[in-house]
């Protein structure tokens, strides 16, 4: 697809490609990608743990300082994966598991941001719907997912470049 | 980046803090349970646990010494894999009796003793790690000292009993290279292993910072055994992938370091668990500064851990 070649072969995408810097090519960003991943699904493995009974002694009302920790490993990796994806734009897109990643990753902020918002209306414990606990469980499950697909991207890309 | 040689002399070092480190903790802990002392029988889950923790640069180090043996007259390779063999299954169940040591001491926080199931759990976990330590030592002496060379049968009994075959270095190799999904799973399962880790780390230390004031210490204190099944995940798929590939990985300055940062944030992971006062602080209660210091270096070392991590292909030359 021309745009997708047109993204690859812009100097952004072909410095970062082809430089060695530890600090700001490609393995920099794959760094930043990581920390990310880990700010993203490690704060919403806590939150949804914690709606689901674990640490009940940590008051649900002081769980909204995490949800901006999960929105700047978002943006981290909003940032950090456009960029890697730069970097091979027509061999990335031309993998499932991309949209695989997209879709869960959407899903699971929309459910975090209803999440956030029971969080938010000052309930207690006592008053956690069945829903909302389901919705804790269907994150998990879904972030696993994100970072299922998100690491079996670098294999299909590598299977399929092998294959041309 | 460590120089072979060095990490050869360390290796000797090293070898043995694990058998003598893990008679002492046990020797304590055994008279804890005589004298119903409950801070003596903290103070040897403390040190089982740091020789947990020990054992995992002891193992690794070993590669370097039968990297530096190869090819060295009168030296058997066979004698040298039987050793790693019965190494590892030793190391299996010294990080077993670790991380039963760490859940021994999050228990007697919580209660005035840990529980009897976790104190049997020790004790045969203890038993079994002193036995199997010694047997691997044993084969690591035989390396350079022929005249303790046991006899063949010997040397057939420990090779069926204490070190299988399928924990050879060779073997996991092979089985990596001819099943394609097996590092595929090992990868996923060890990012999946940091989010988990890293979400408890994070969550837990910013509260000591400062965040969260509203909340007690001890609803995150509840969240640490999770923070530790993520350390076990990765701790299991590392040593299969460095296993896999040791030599790629002995010399590779970014595994030098990812390694120092672990050890480093486990010694922060003991602290932690053995100081009361951090898991008294109530609500609006702010932690004392050391403490703090402490919880802004386990973010600094497991952000530390994750960049080293990713850069082992980079930095130098592991995949």
């Amino acid at each position: 697809m021309p745009v997708l070649e047109w993204i690859q072969n812009l100097p952004l995408s072909t410095s970062i490609a082809e430089s060695d810097s530890i600090w700001w090519g490609y393995a920099w960003w794959l760094f930043v990608h990581a920390l990310g991943m880990g700010l993203t699904a490690g704060v919403g493995f806590i939150v949804c743990l914690r709606l689901l009974g674990v640490g009940r002694q940590i008051p649900l009302s002081s769980l909204g300082v995490l949800f901006r920790l999960l929105w700047v490993g978002f943006y981290l990796n909003l940032l950090s994966g456009t960029l890697l994806f730069m970097t091979d734009a027509t061999g990335i897109a031309r993998v499932w598991e991309l949209y695989a990643k997209l879709g869960c990753l959407g899903l699971a902020l929309v459910l975090m941001t209803r999440l956030r918002r029971f969080v938010e209306s000052g309930r207690g414990d006592e008053m956690i719907p069945p829903t909302i606990t389901k919705m804790a469980y269907a994150c998990i499950v879904l972030w696993l997912a994100v970072i299922t697909s998100g690491r079996l991207i670098a294999y299909a890309v590598e299977a399929n470049g092998a294959k041309l | 980046m460590v120089p072979s040689s060095d990490l050869v002399h360390l290796h000797l070092l090293l070898n043995h803090f694990p058998t003598v480190g893990m008679i002492v903790g046990f020797g304590v802990f055994l008279l804890a349970l005589v004298n119903k002392s409950v801070d003596l029988k903290r103070g040897a889950l403390a040190v089982m646990f740091a020789i947990a923790l020990l054992s995992l640069p002891t193992y690794m180090t070993g590669y370097s010494a039968q990297k530096a043996l190869r090819g060295v007259a009168g030296v058997s390779q066979g004698v040298v894999n039987l050793h790693q063999r019965s190494a590892l299954m030793a190391l299996i169940f010294m990080e077993a009796t670790g991380v039963a040591a760490w859940y021994g001491l999050w228990h007697s926080r919580r209660r005035a003793a840990s529980g009897s199931r976790n104190t049997a759990v020790v004790l045969l976990l203890g038993a079994l790690t002193i036995g199997l330590m010694s047997s691997a030592a044993d084969v690591g002496g035989e390396i350079r000292h022929p005249e303790i060379l046991s006899s063949p049968e010997a040397v057939a009994a420990t090779e069926g009993l204490f070190a299988p075959h399928v924990l050879g270095s060779d073997f996991i190799t092979k089985y990596q290279y001819s099943h394609p999904w097996a590092w595929k799973t090992l990868e996923t399962i060890h990012f999946m292993g940091l989010c988990l880790l890293f979400g408890v780390v994070l969550v837990g230390n910013l509260r000591l910072l400062g965040w969260m004031r509203t909340a007690p210490l001890e609803g995150f204190y509840r969240l640490l055994p999770w923070g530790v099944w993520g350390f076990v995940a990765n701790s299991i798929t590392g040593m299969l992938f460095f296993i896999g590939q040791a030599f790629q990985y002995i010399d590779n300055p970014a595994f030098h370091w990812k390694m120092l940062c672990i050890l480093l944030a486990g010694a922060d992971v003991l602290y932690l668990t053995w100081h009361d006062e951090v898991w008294d602080l109530g609500p609006g209660d702010s932690a004392p500064a050391t403490v703090k210091v402490l919880a802004a270096s386990q973010i600094v070392l497991w952000i530390g851990v994750i960049y080293f991590g990713r850069m082992l292909p980079y930095i130098g030359d592991a995949f």
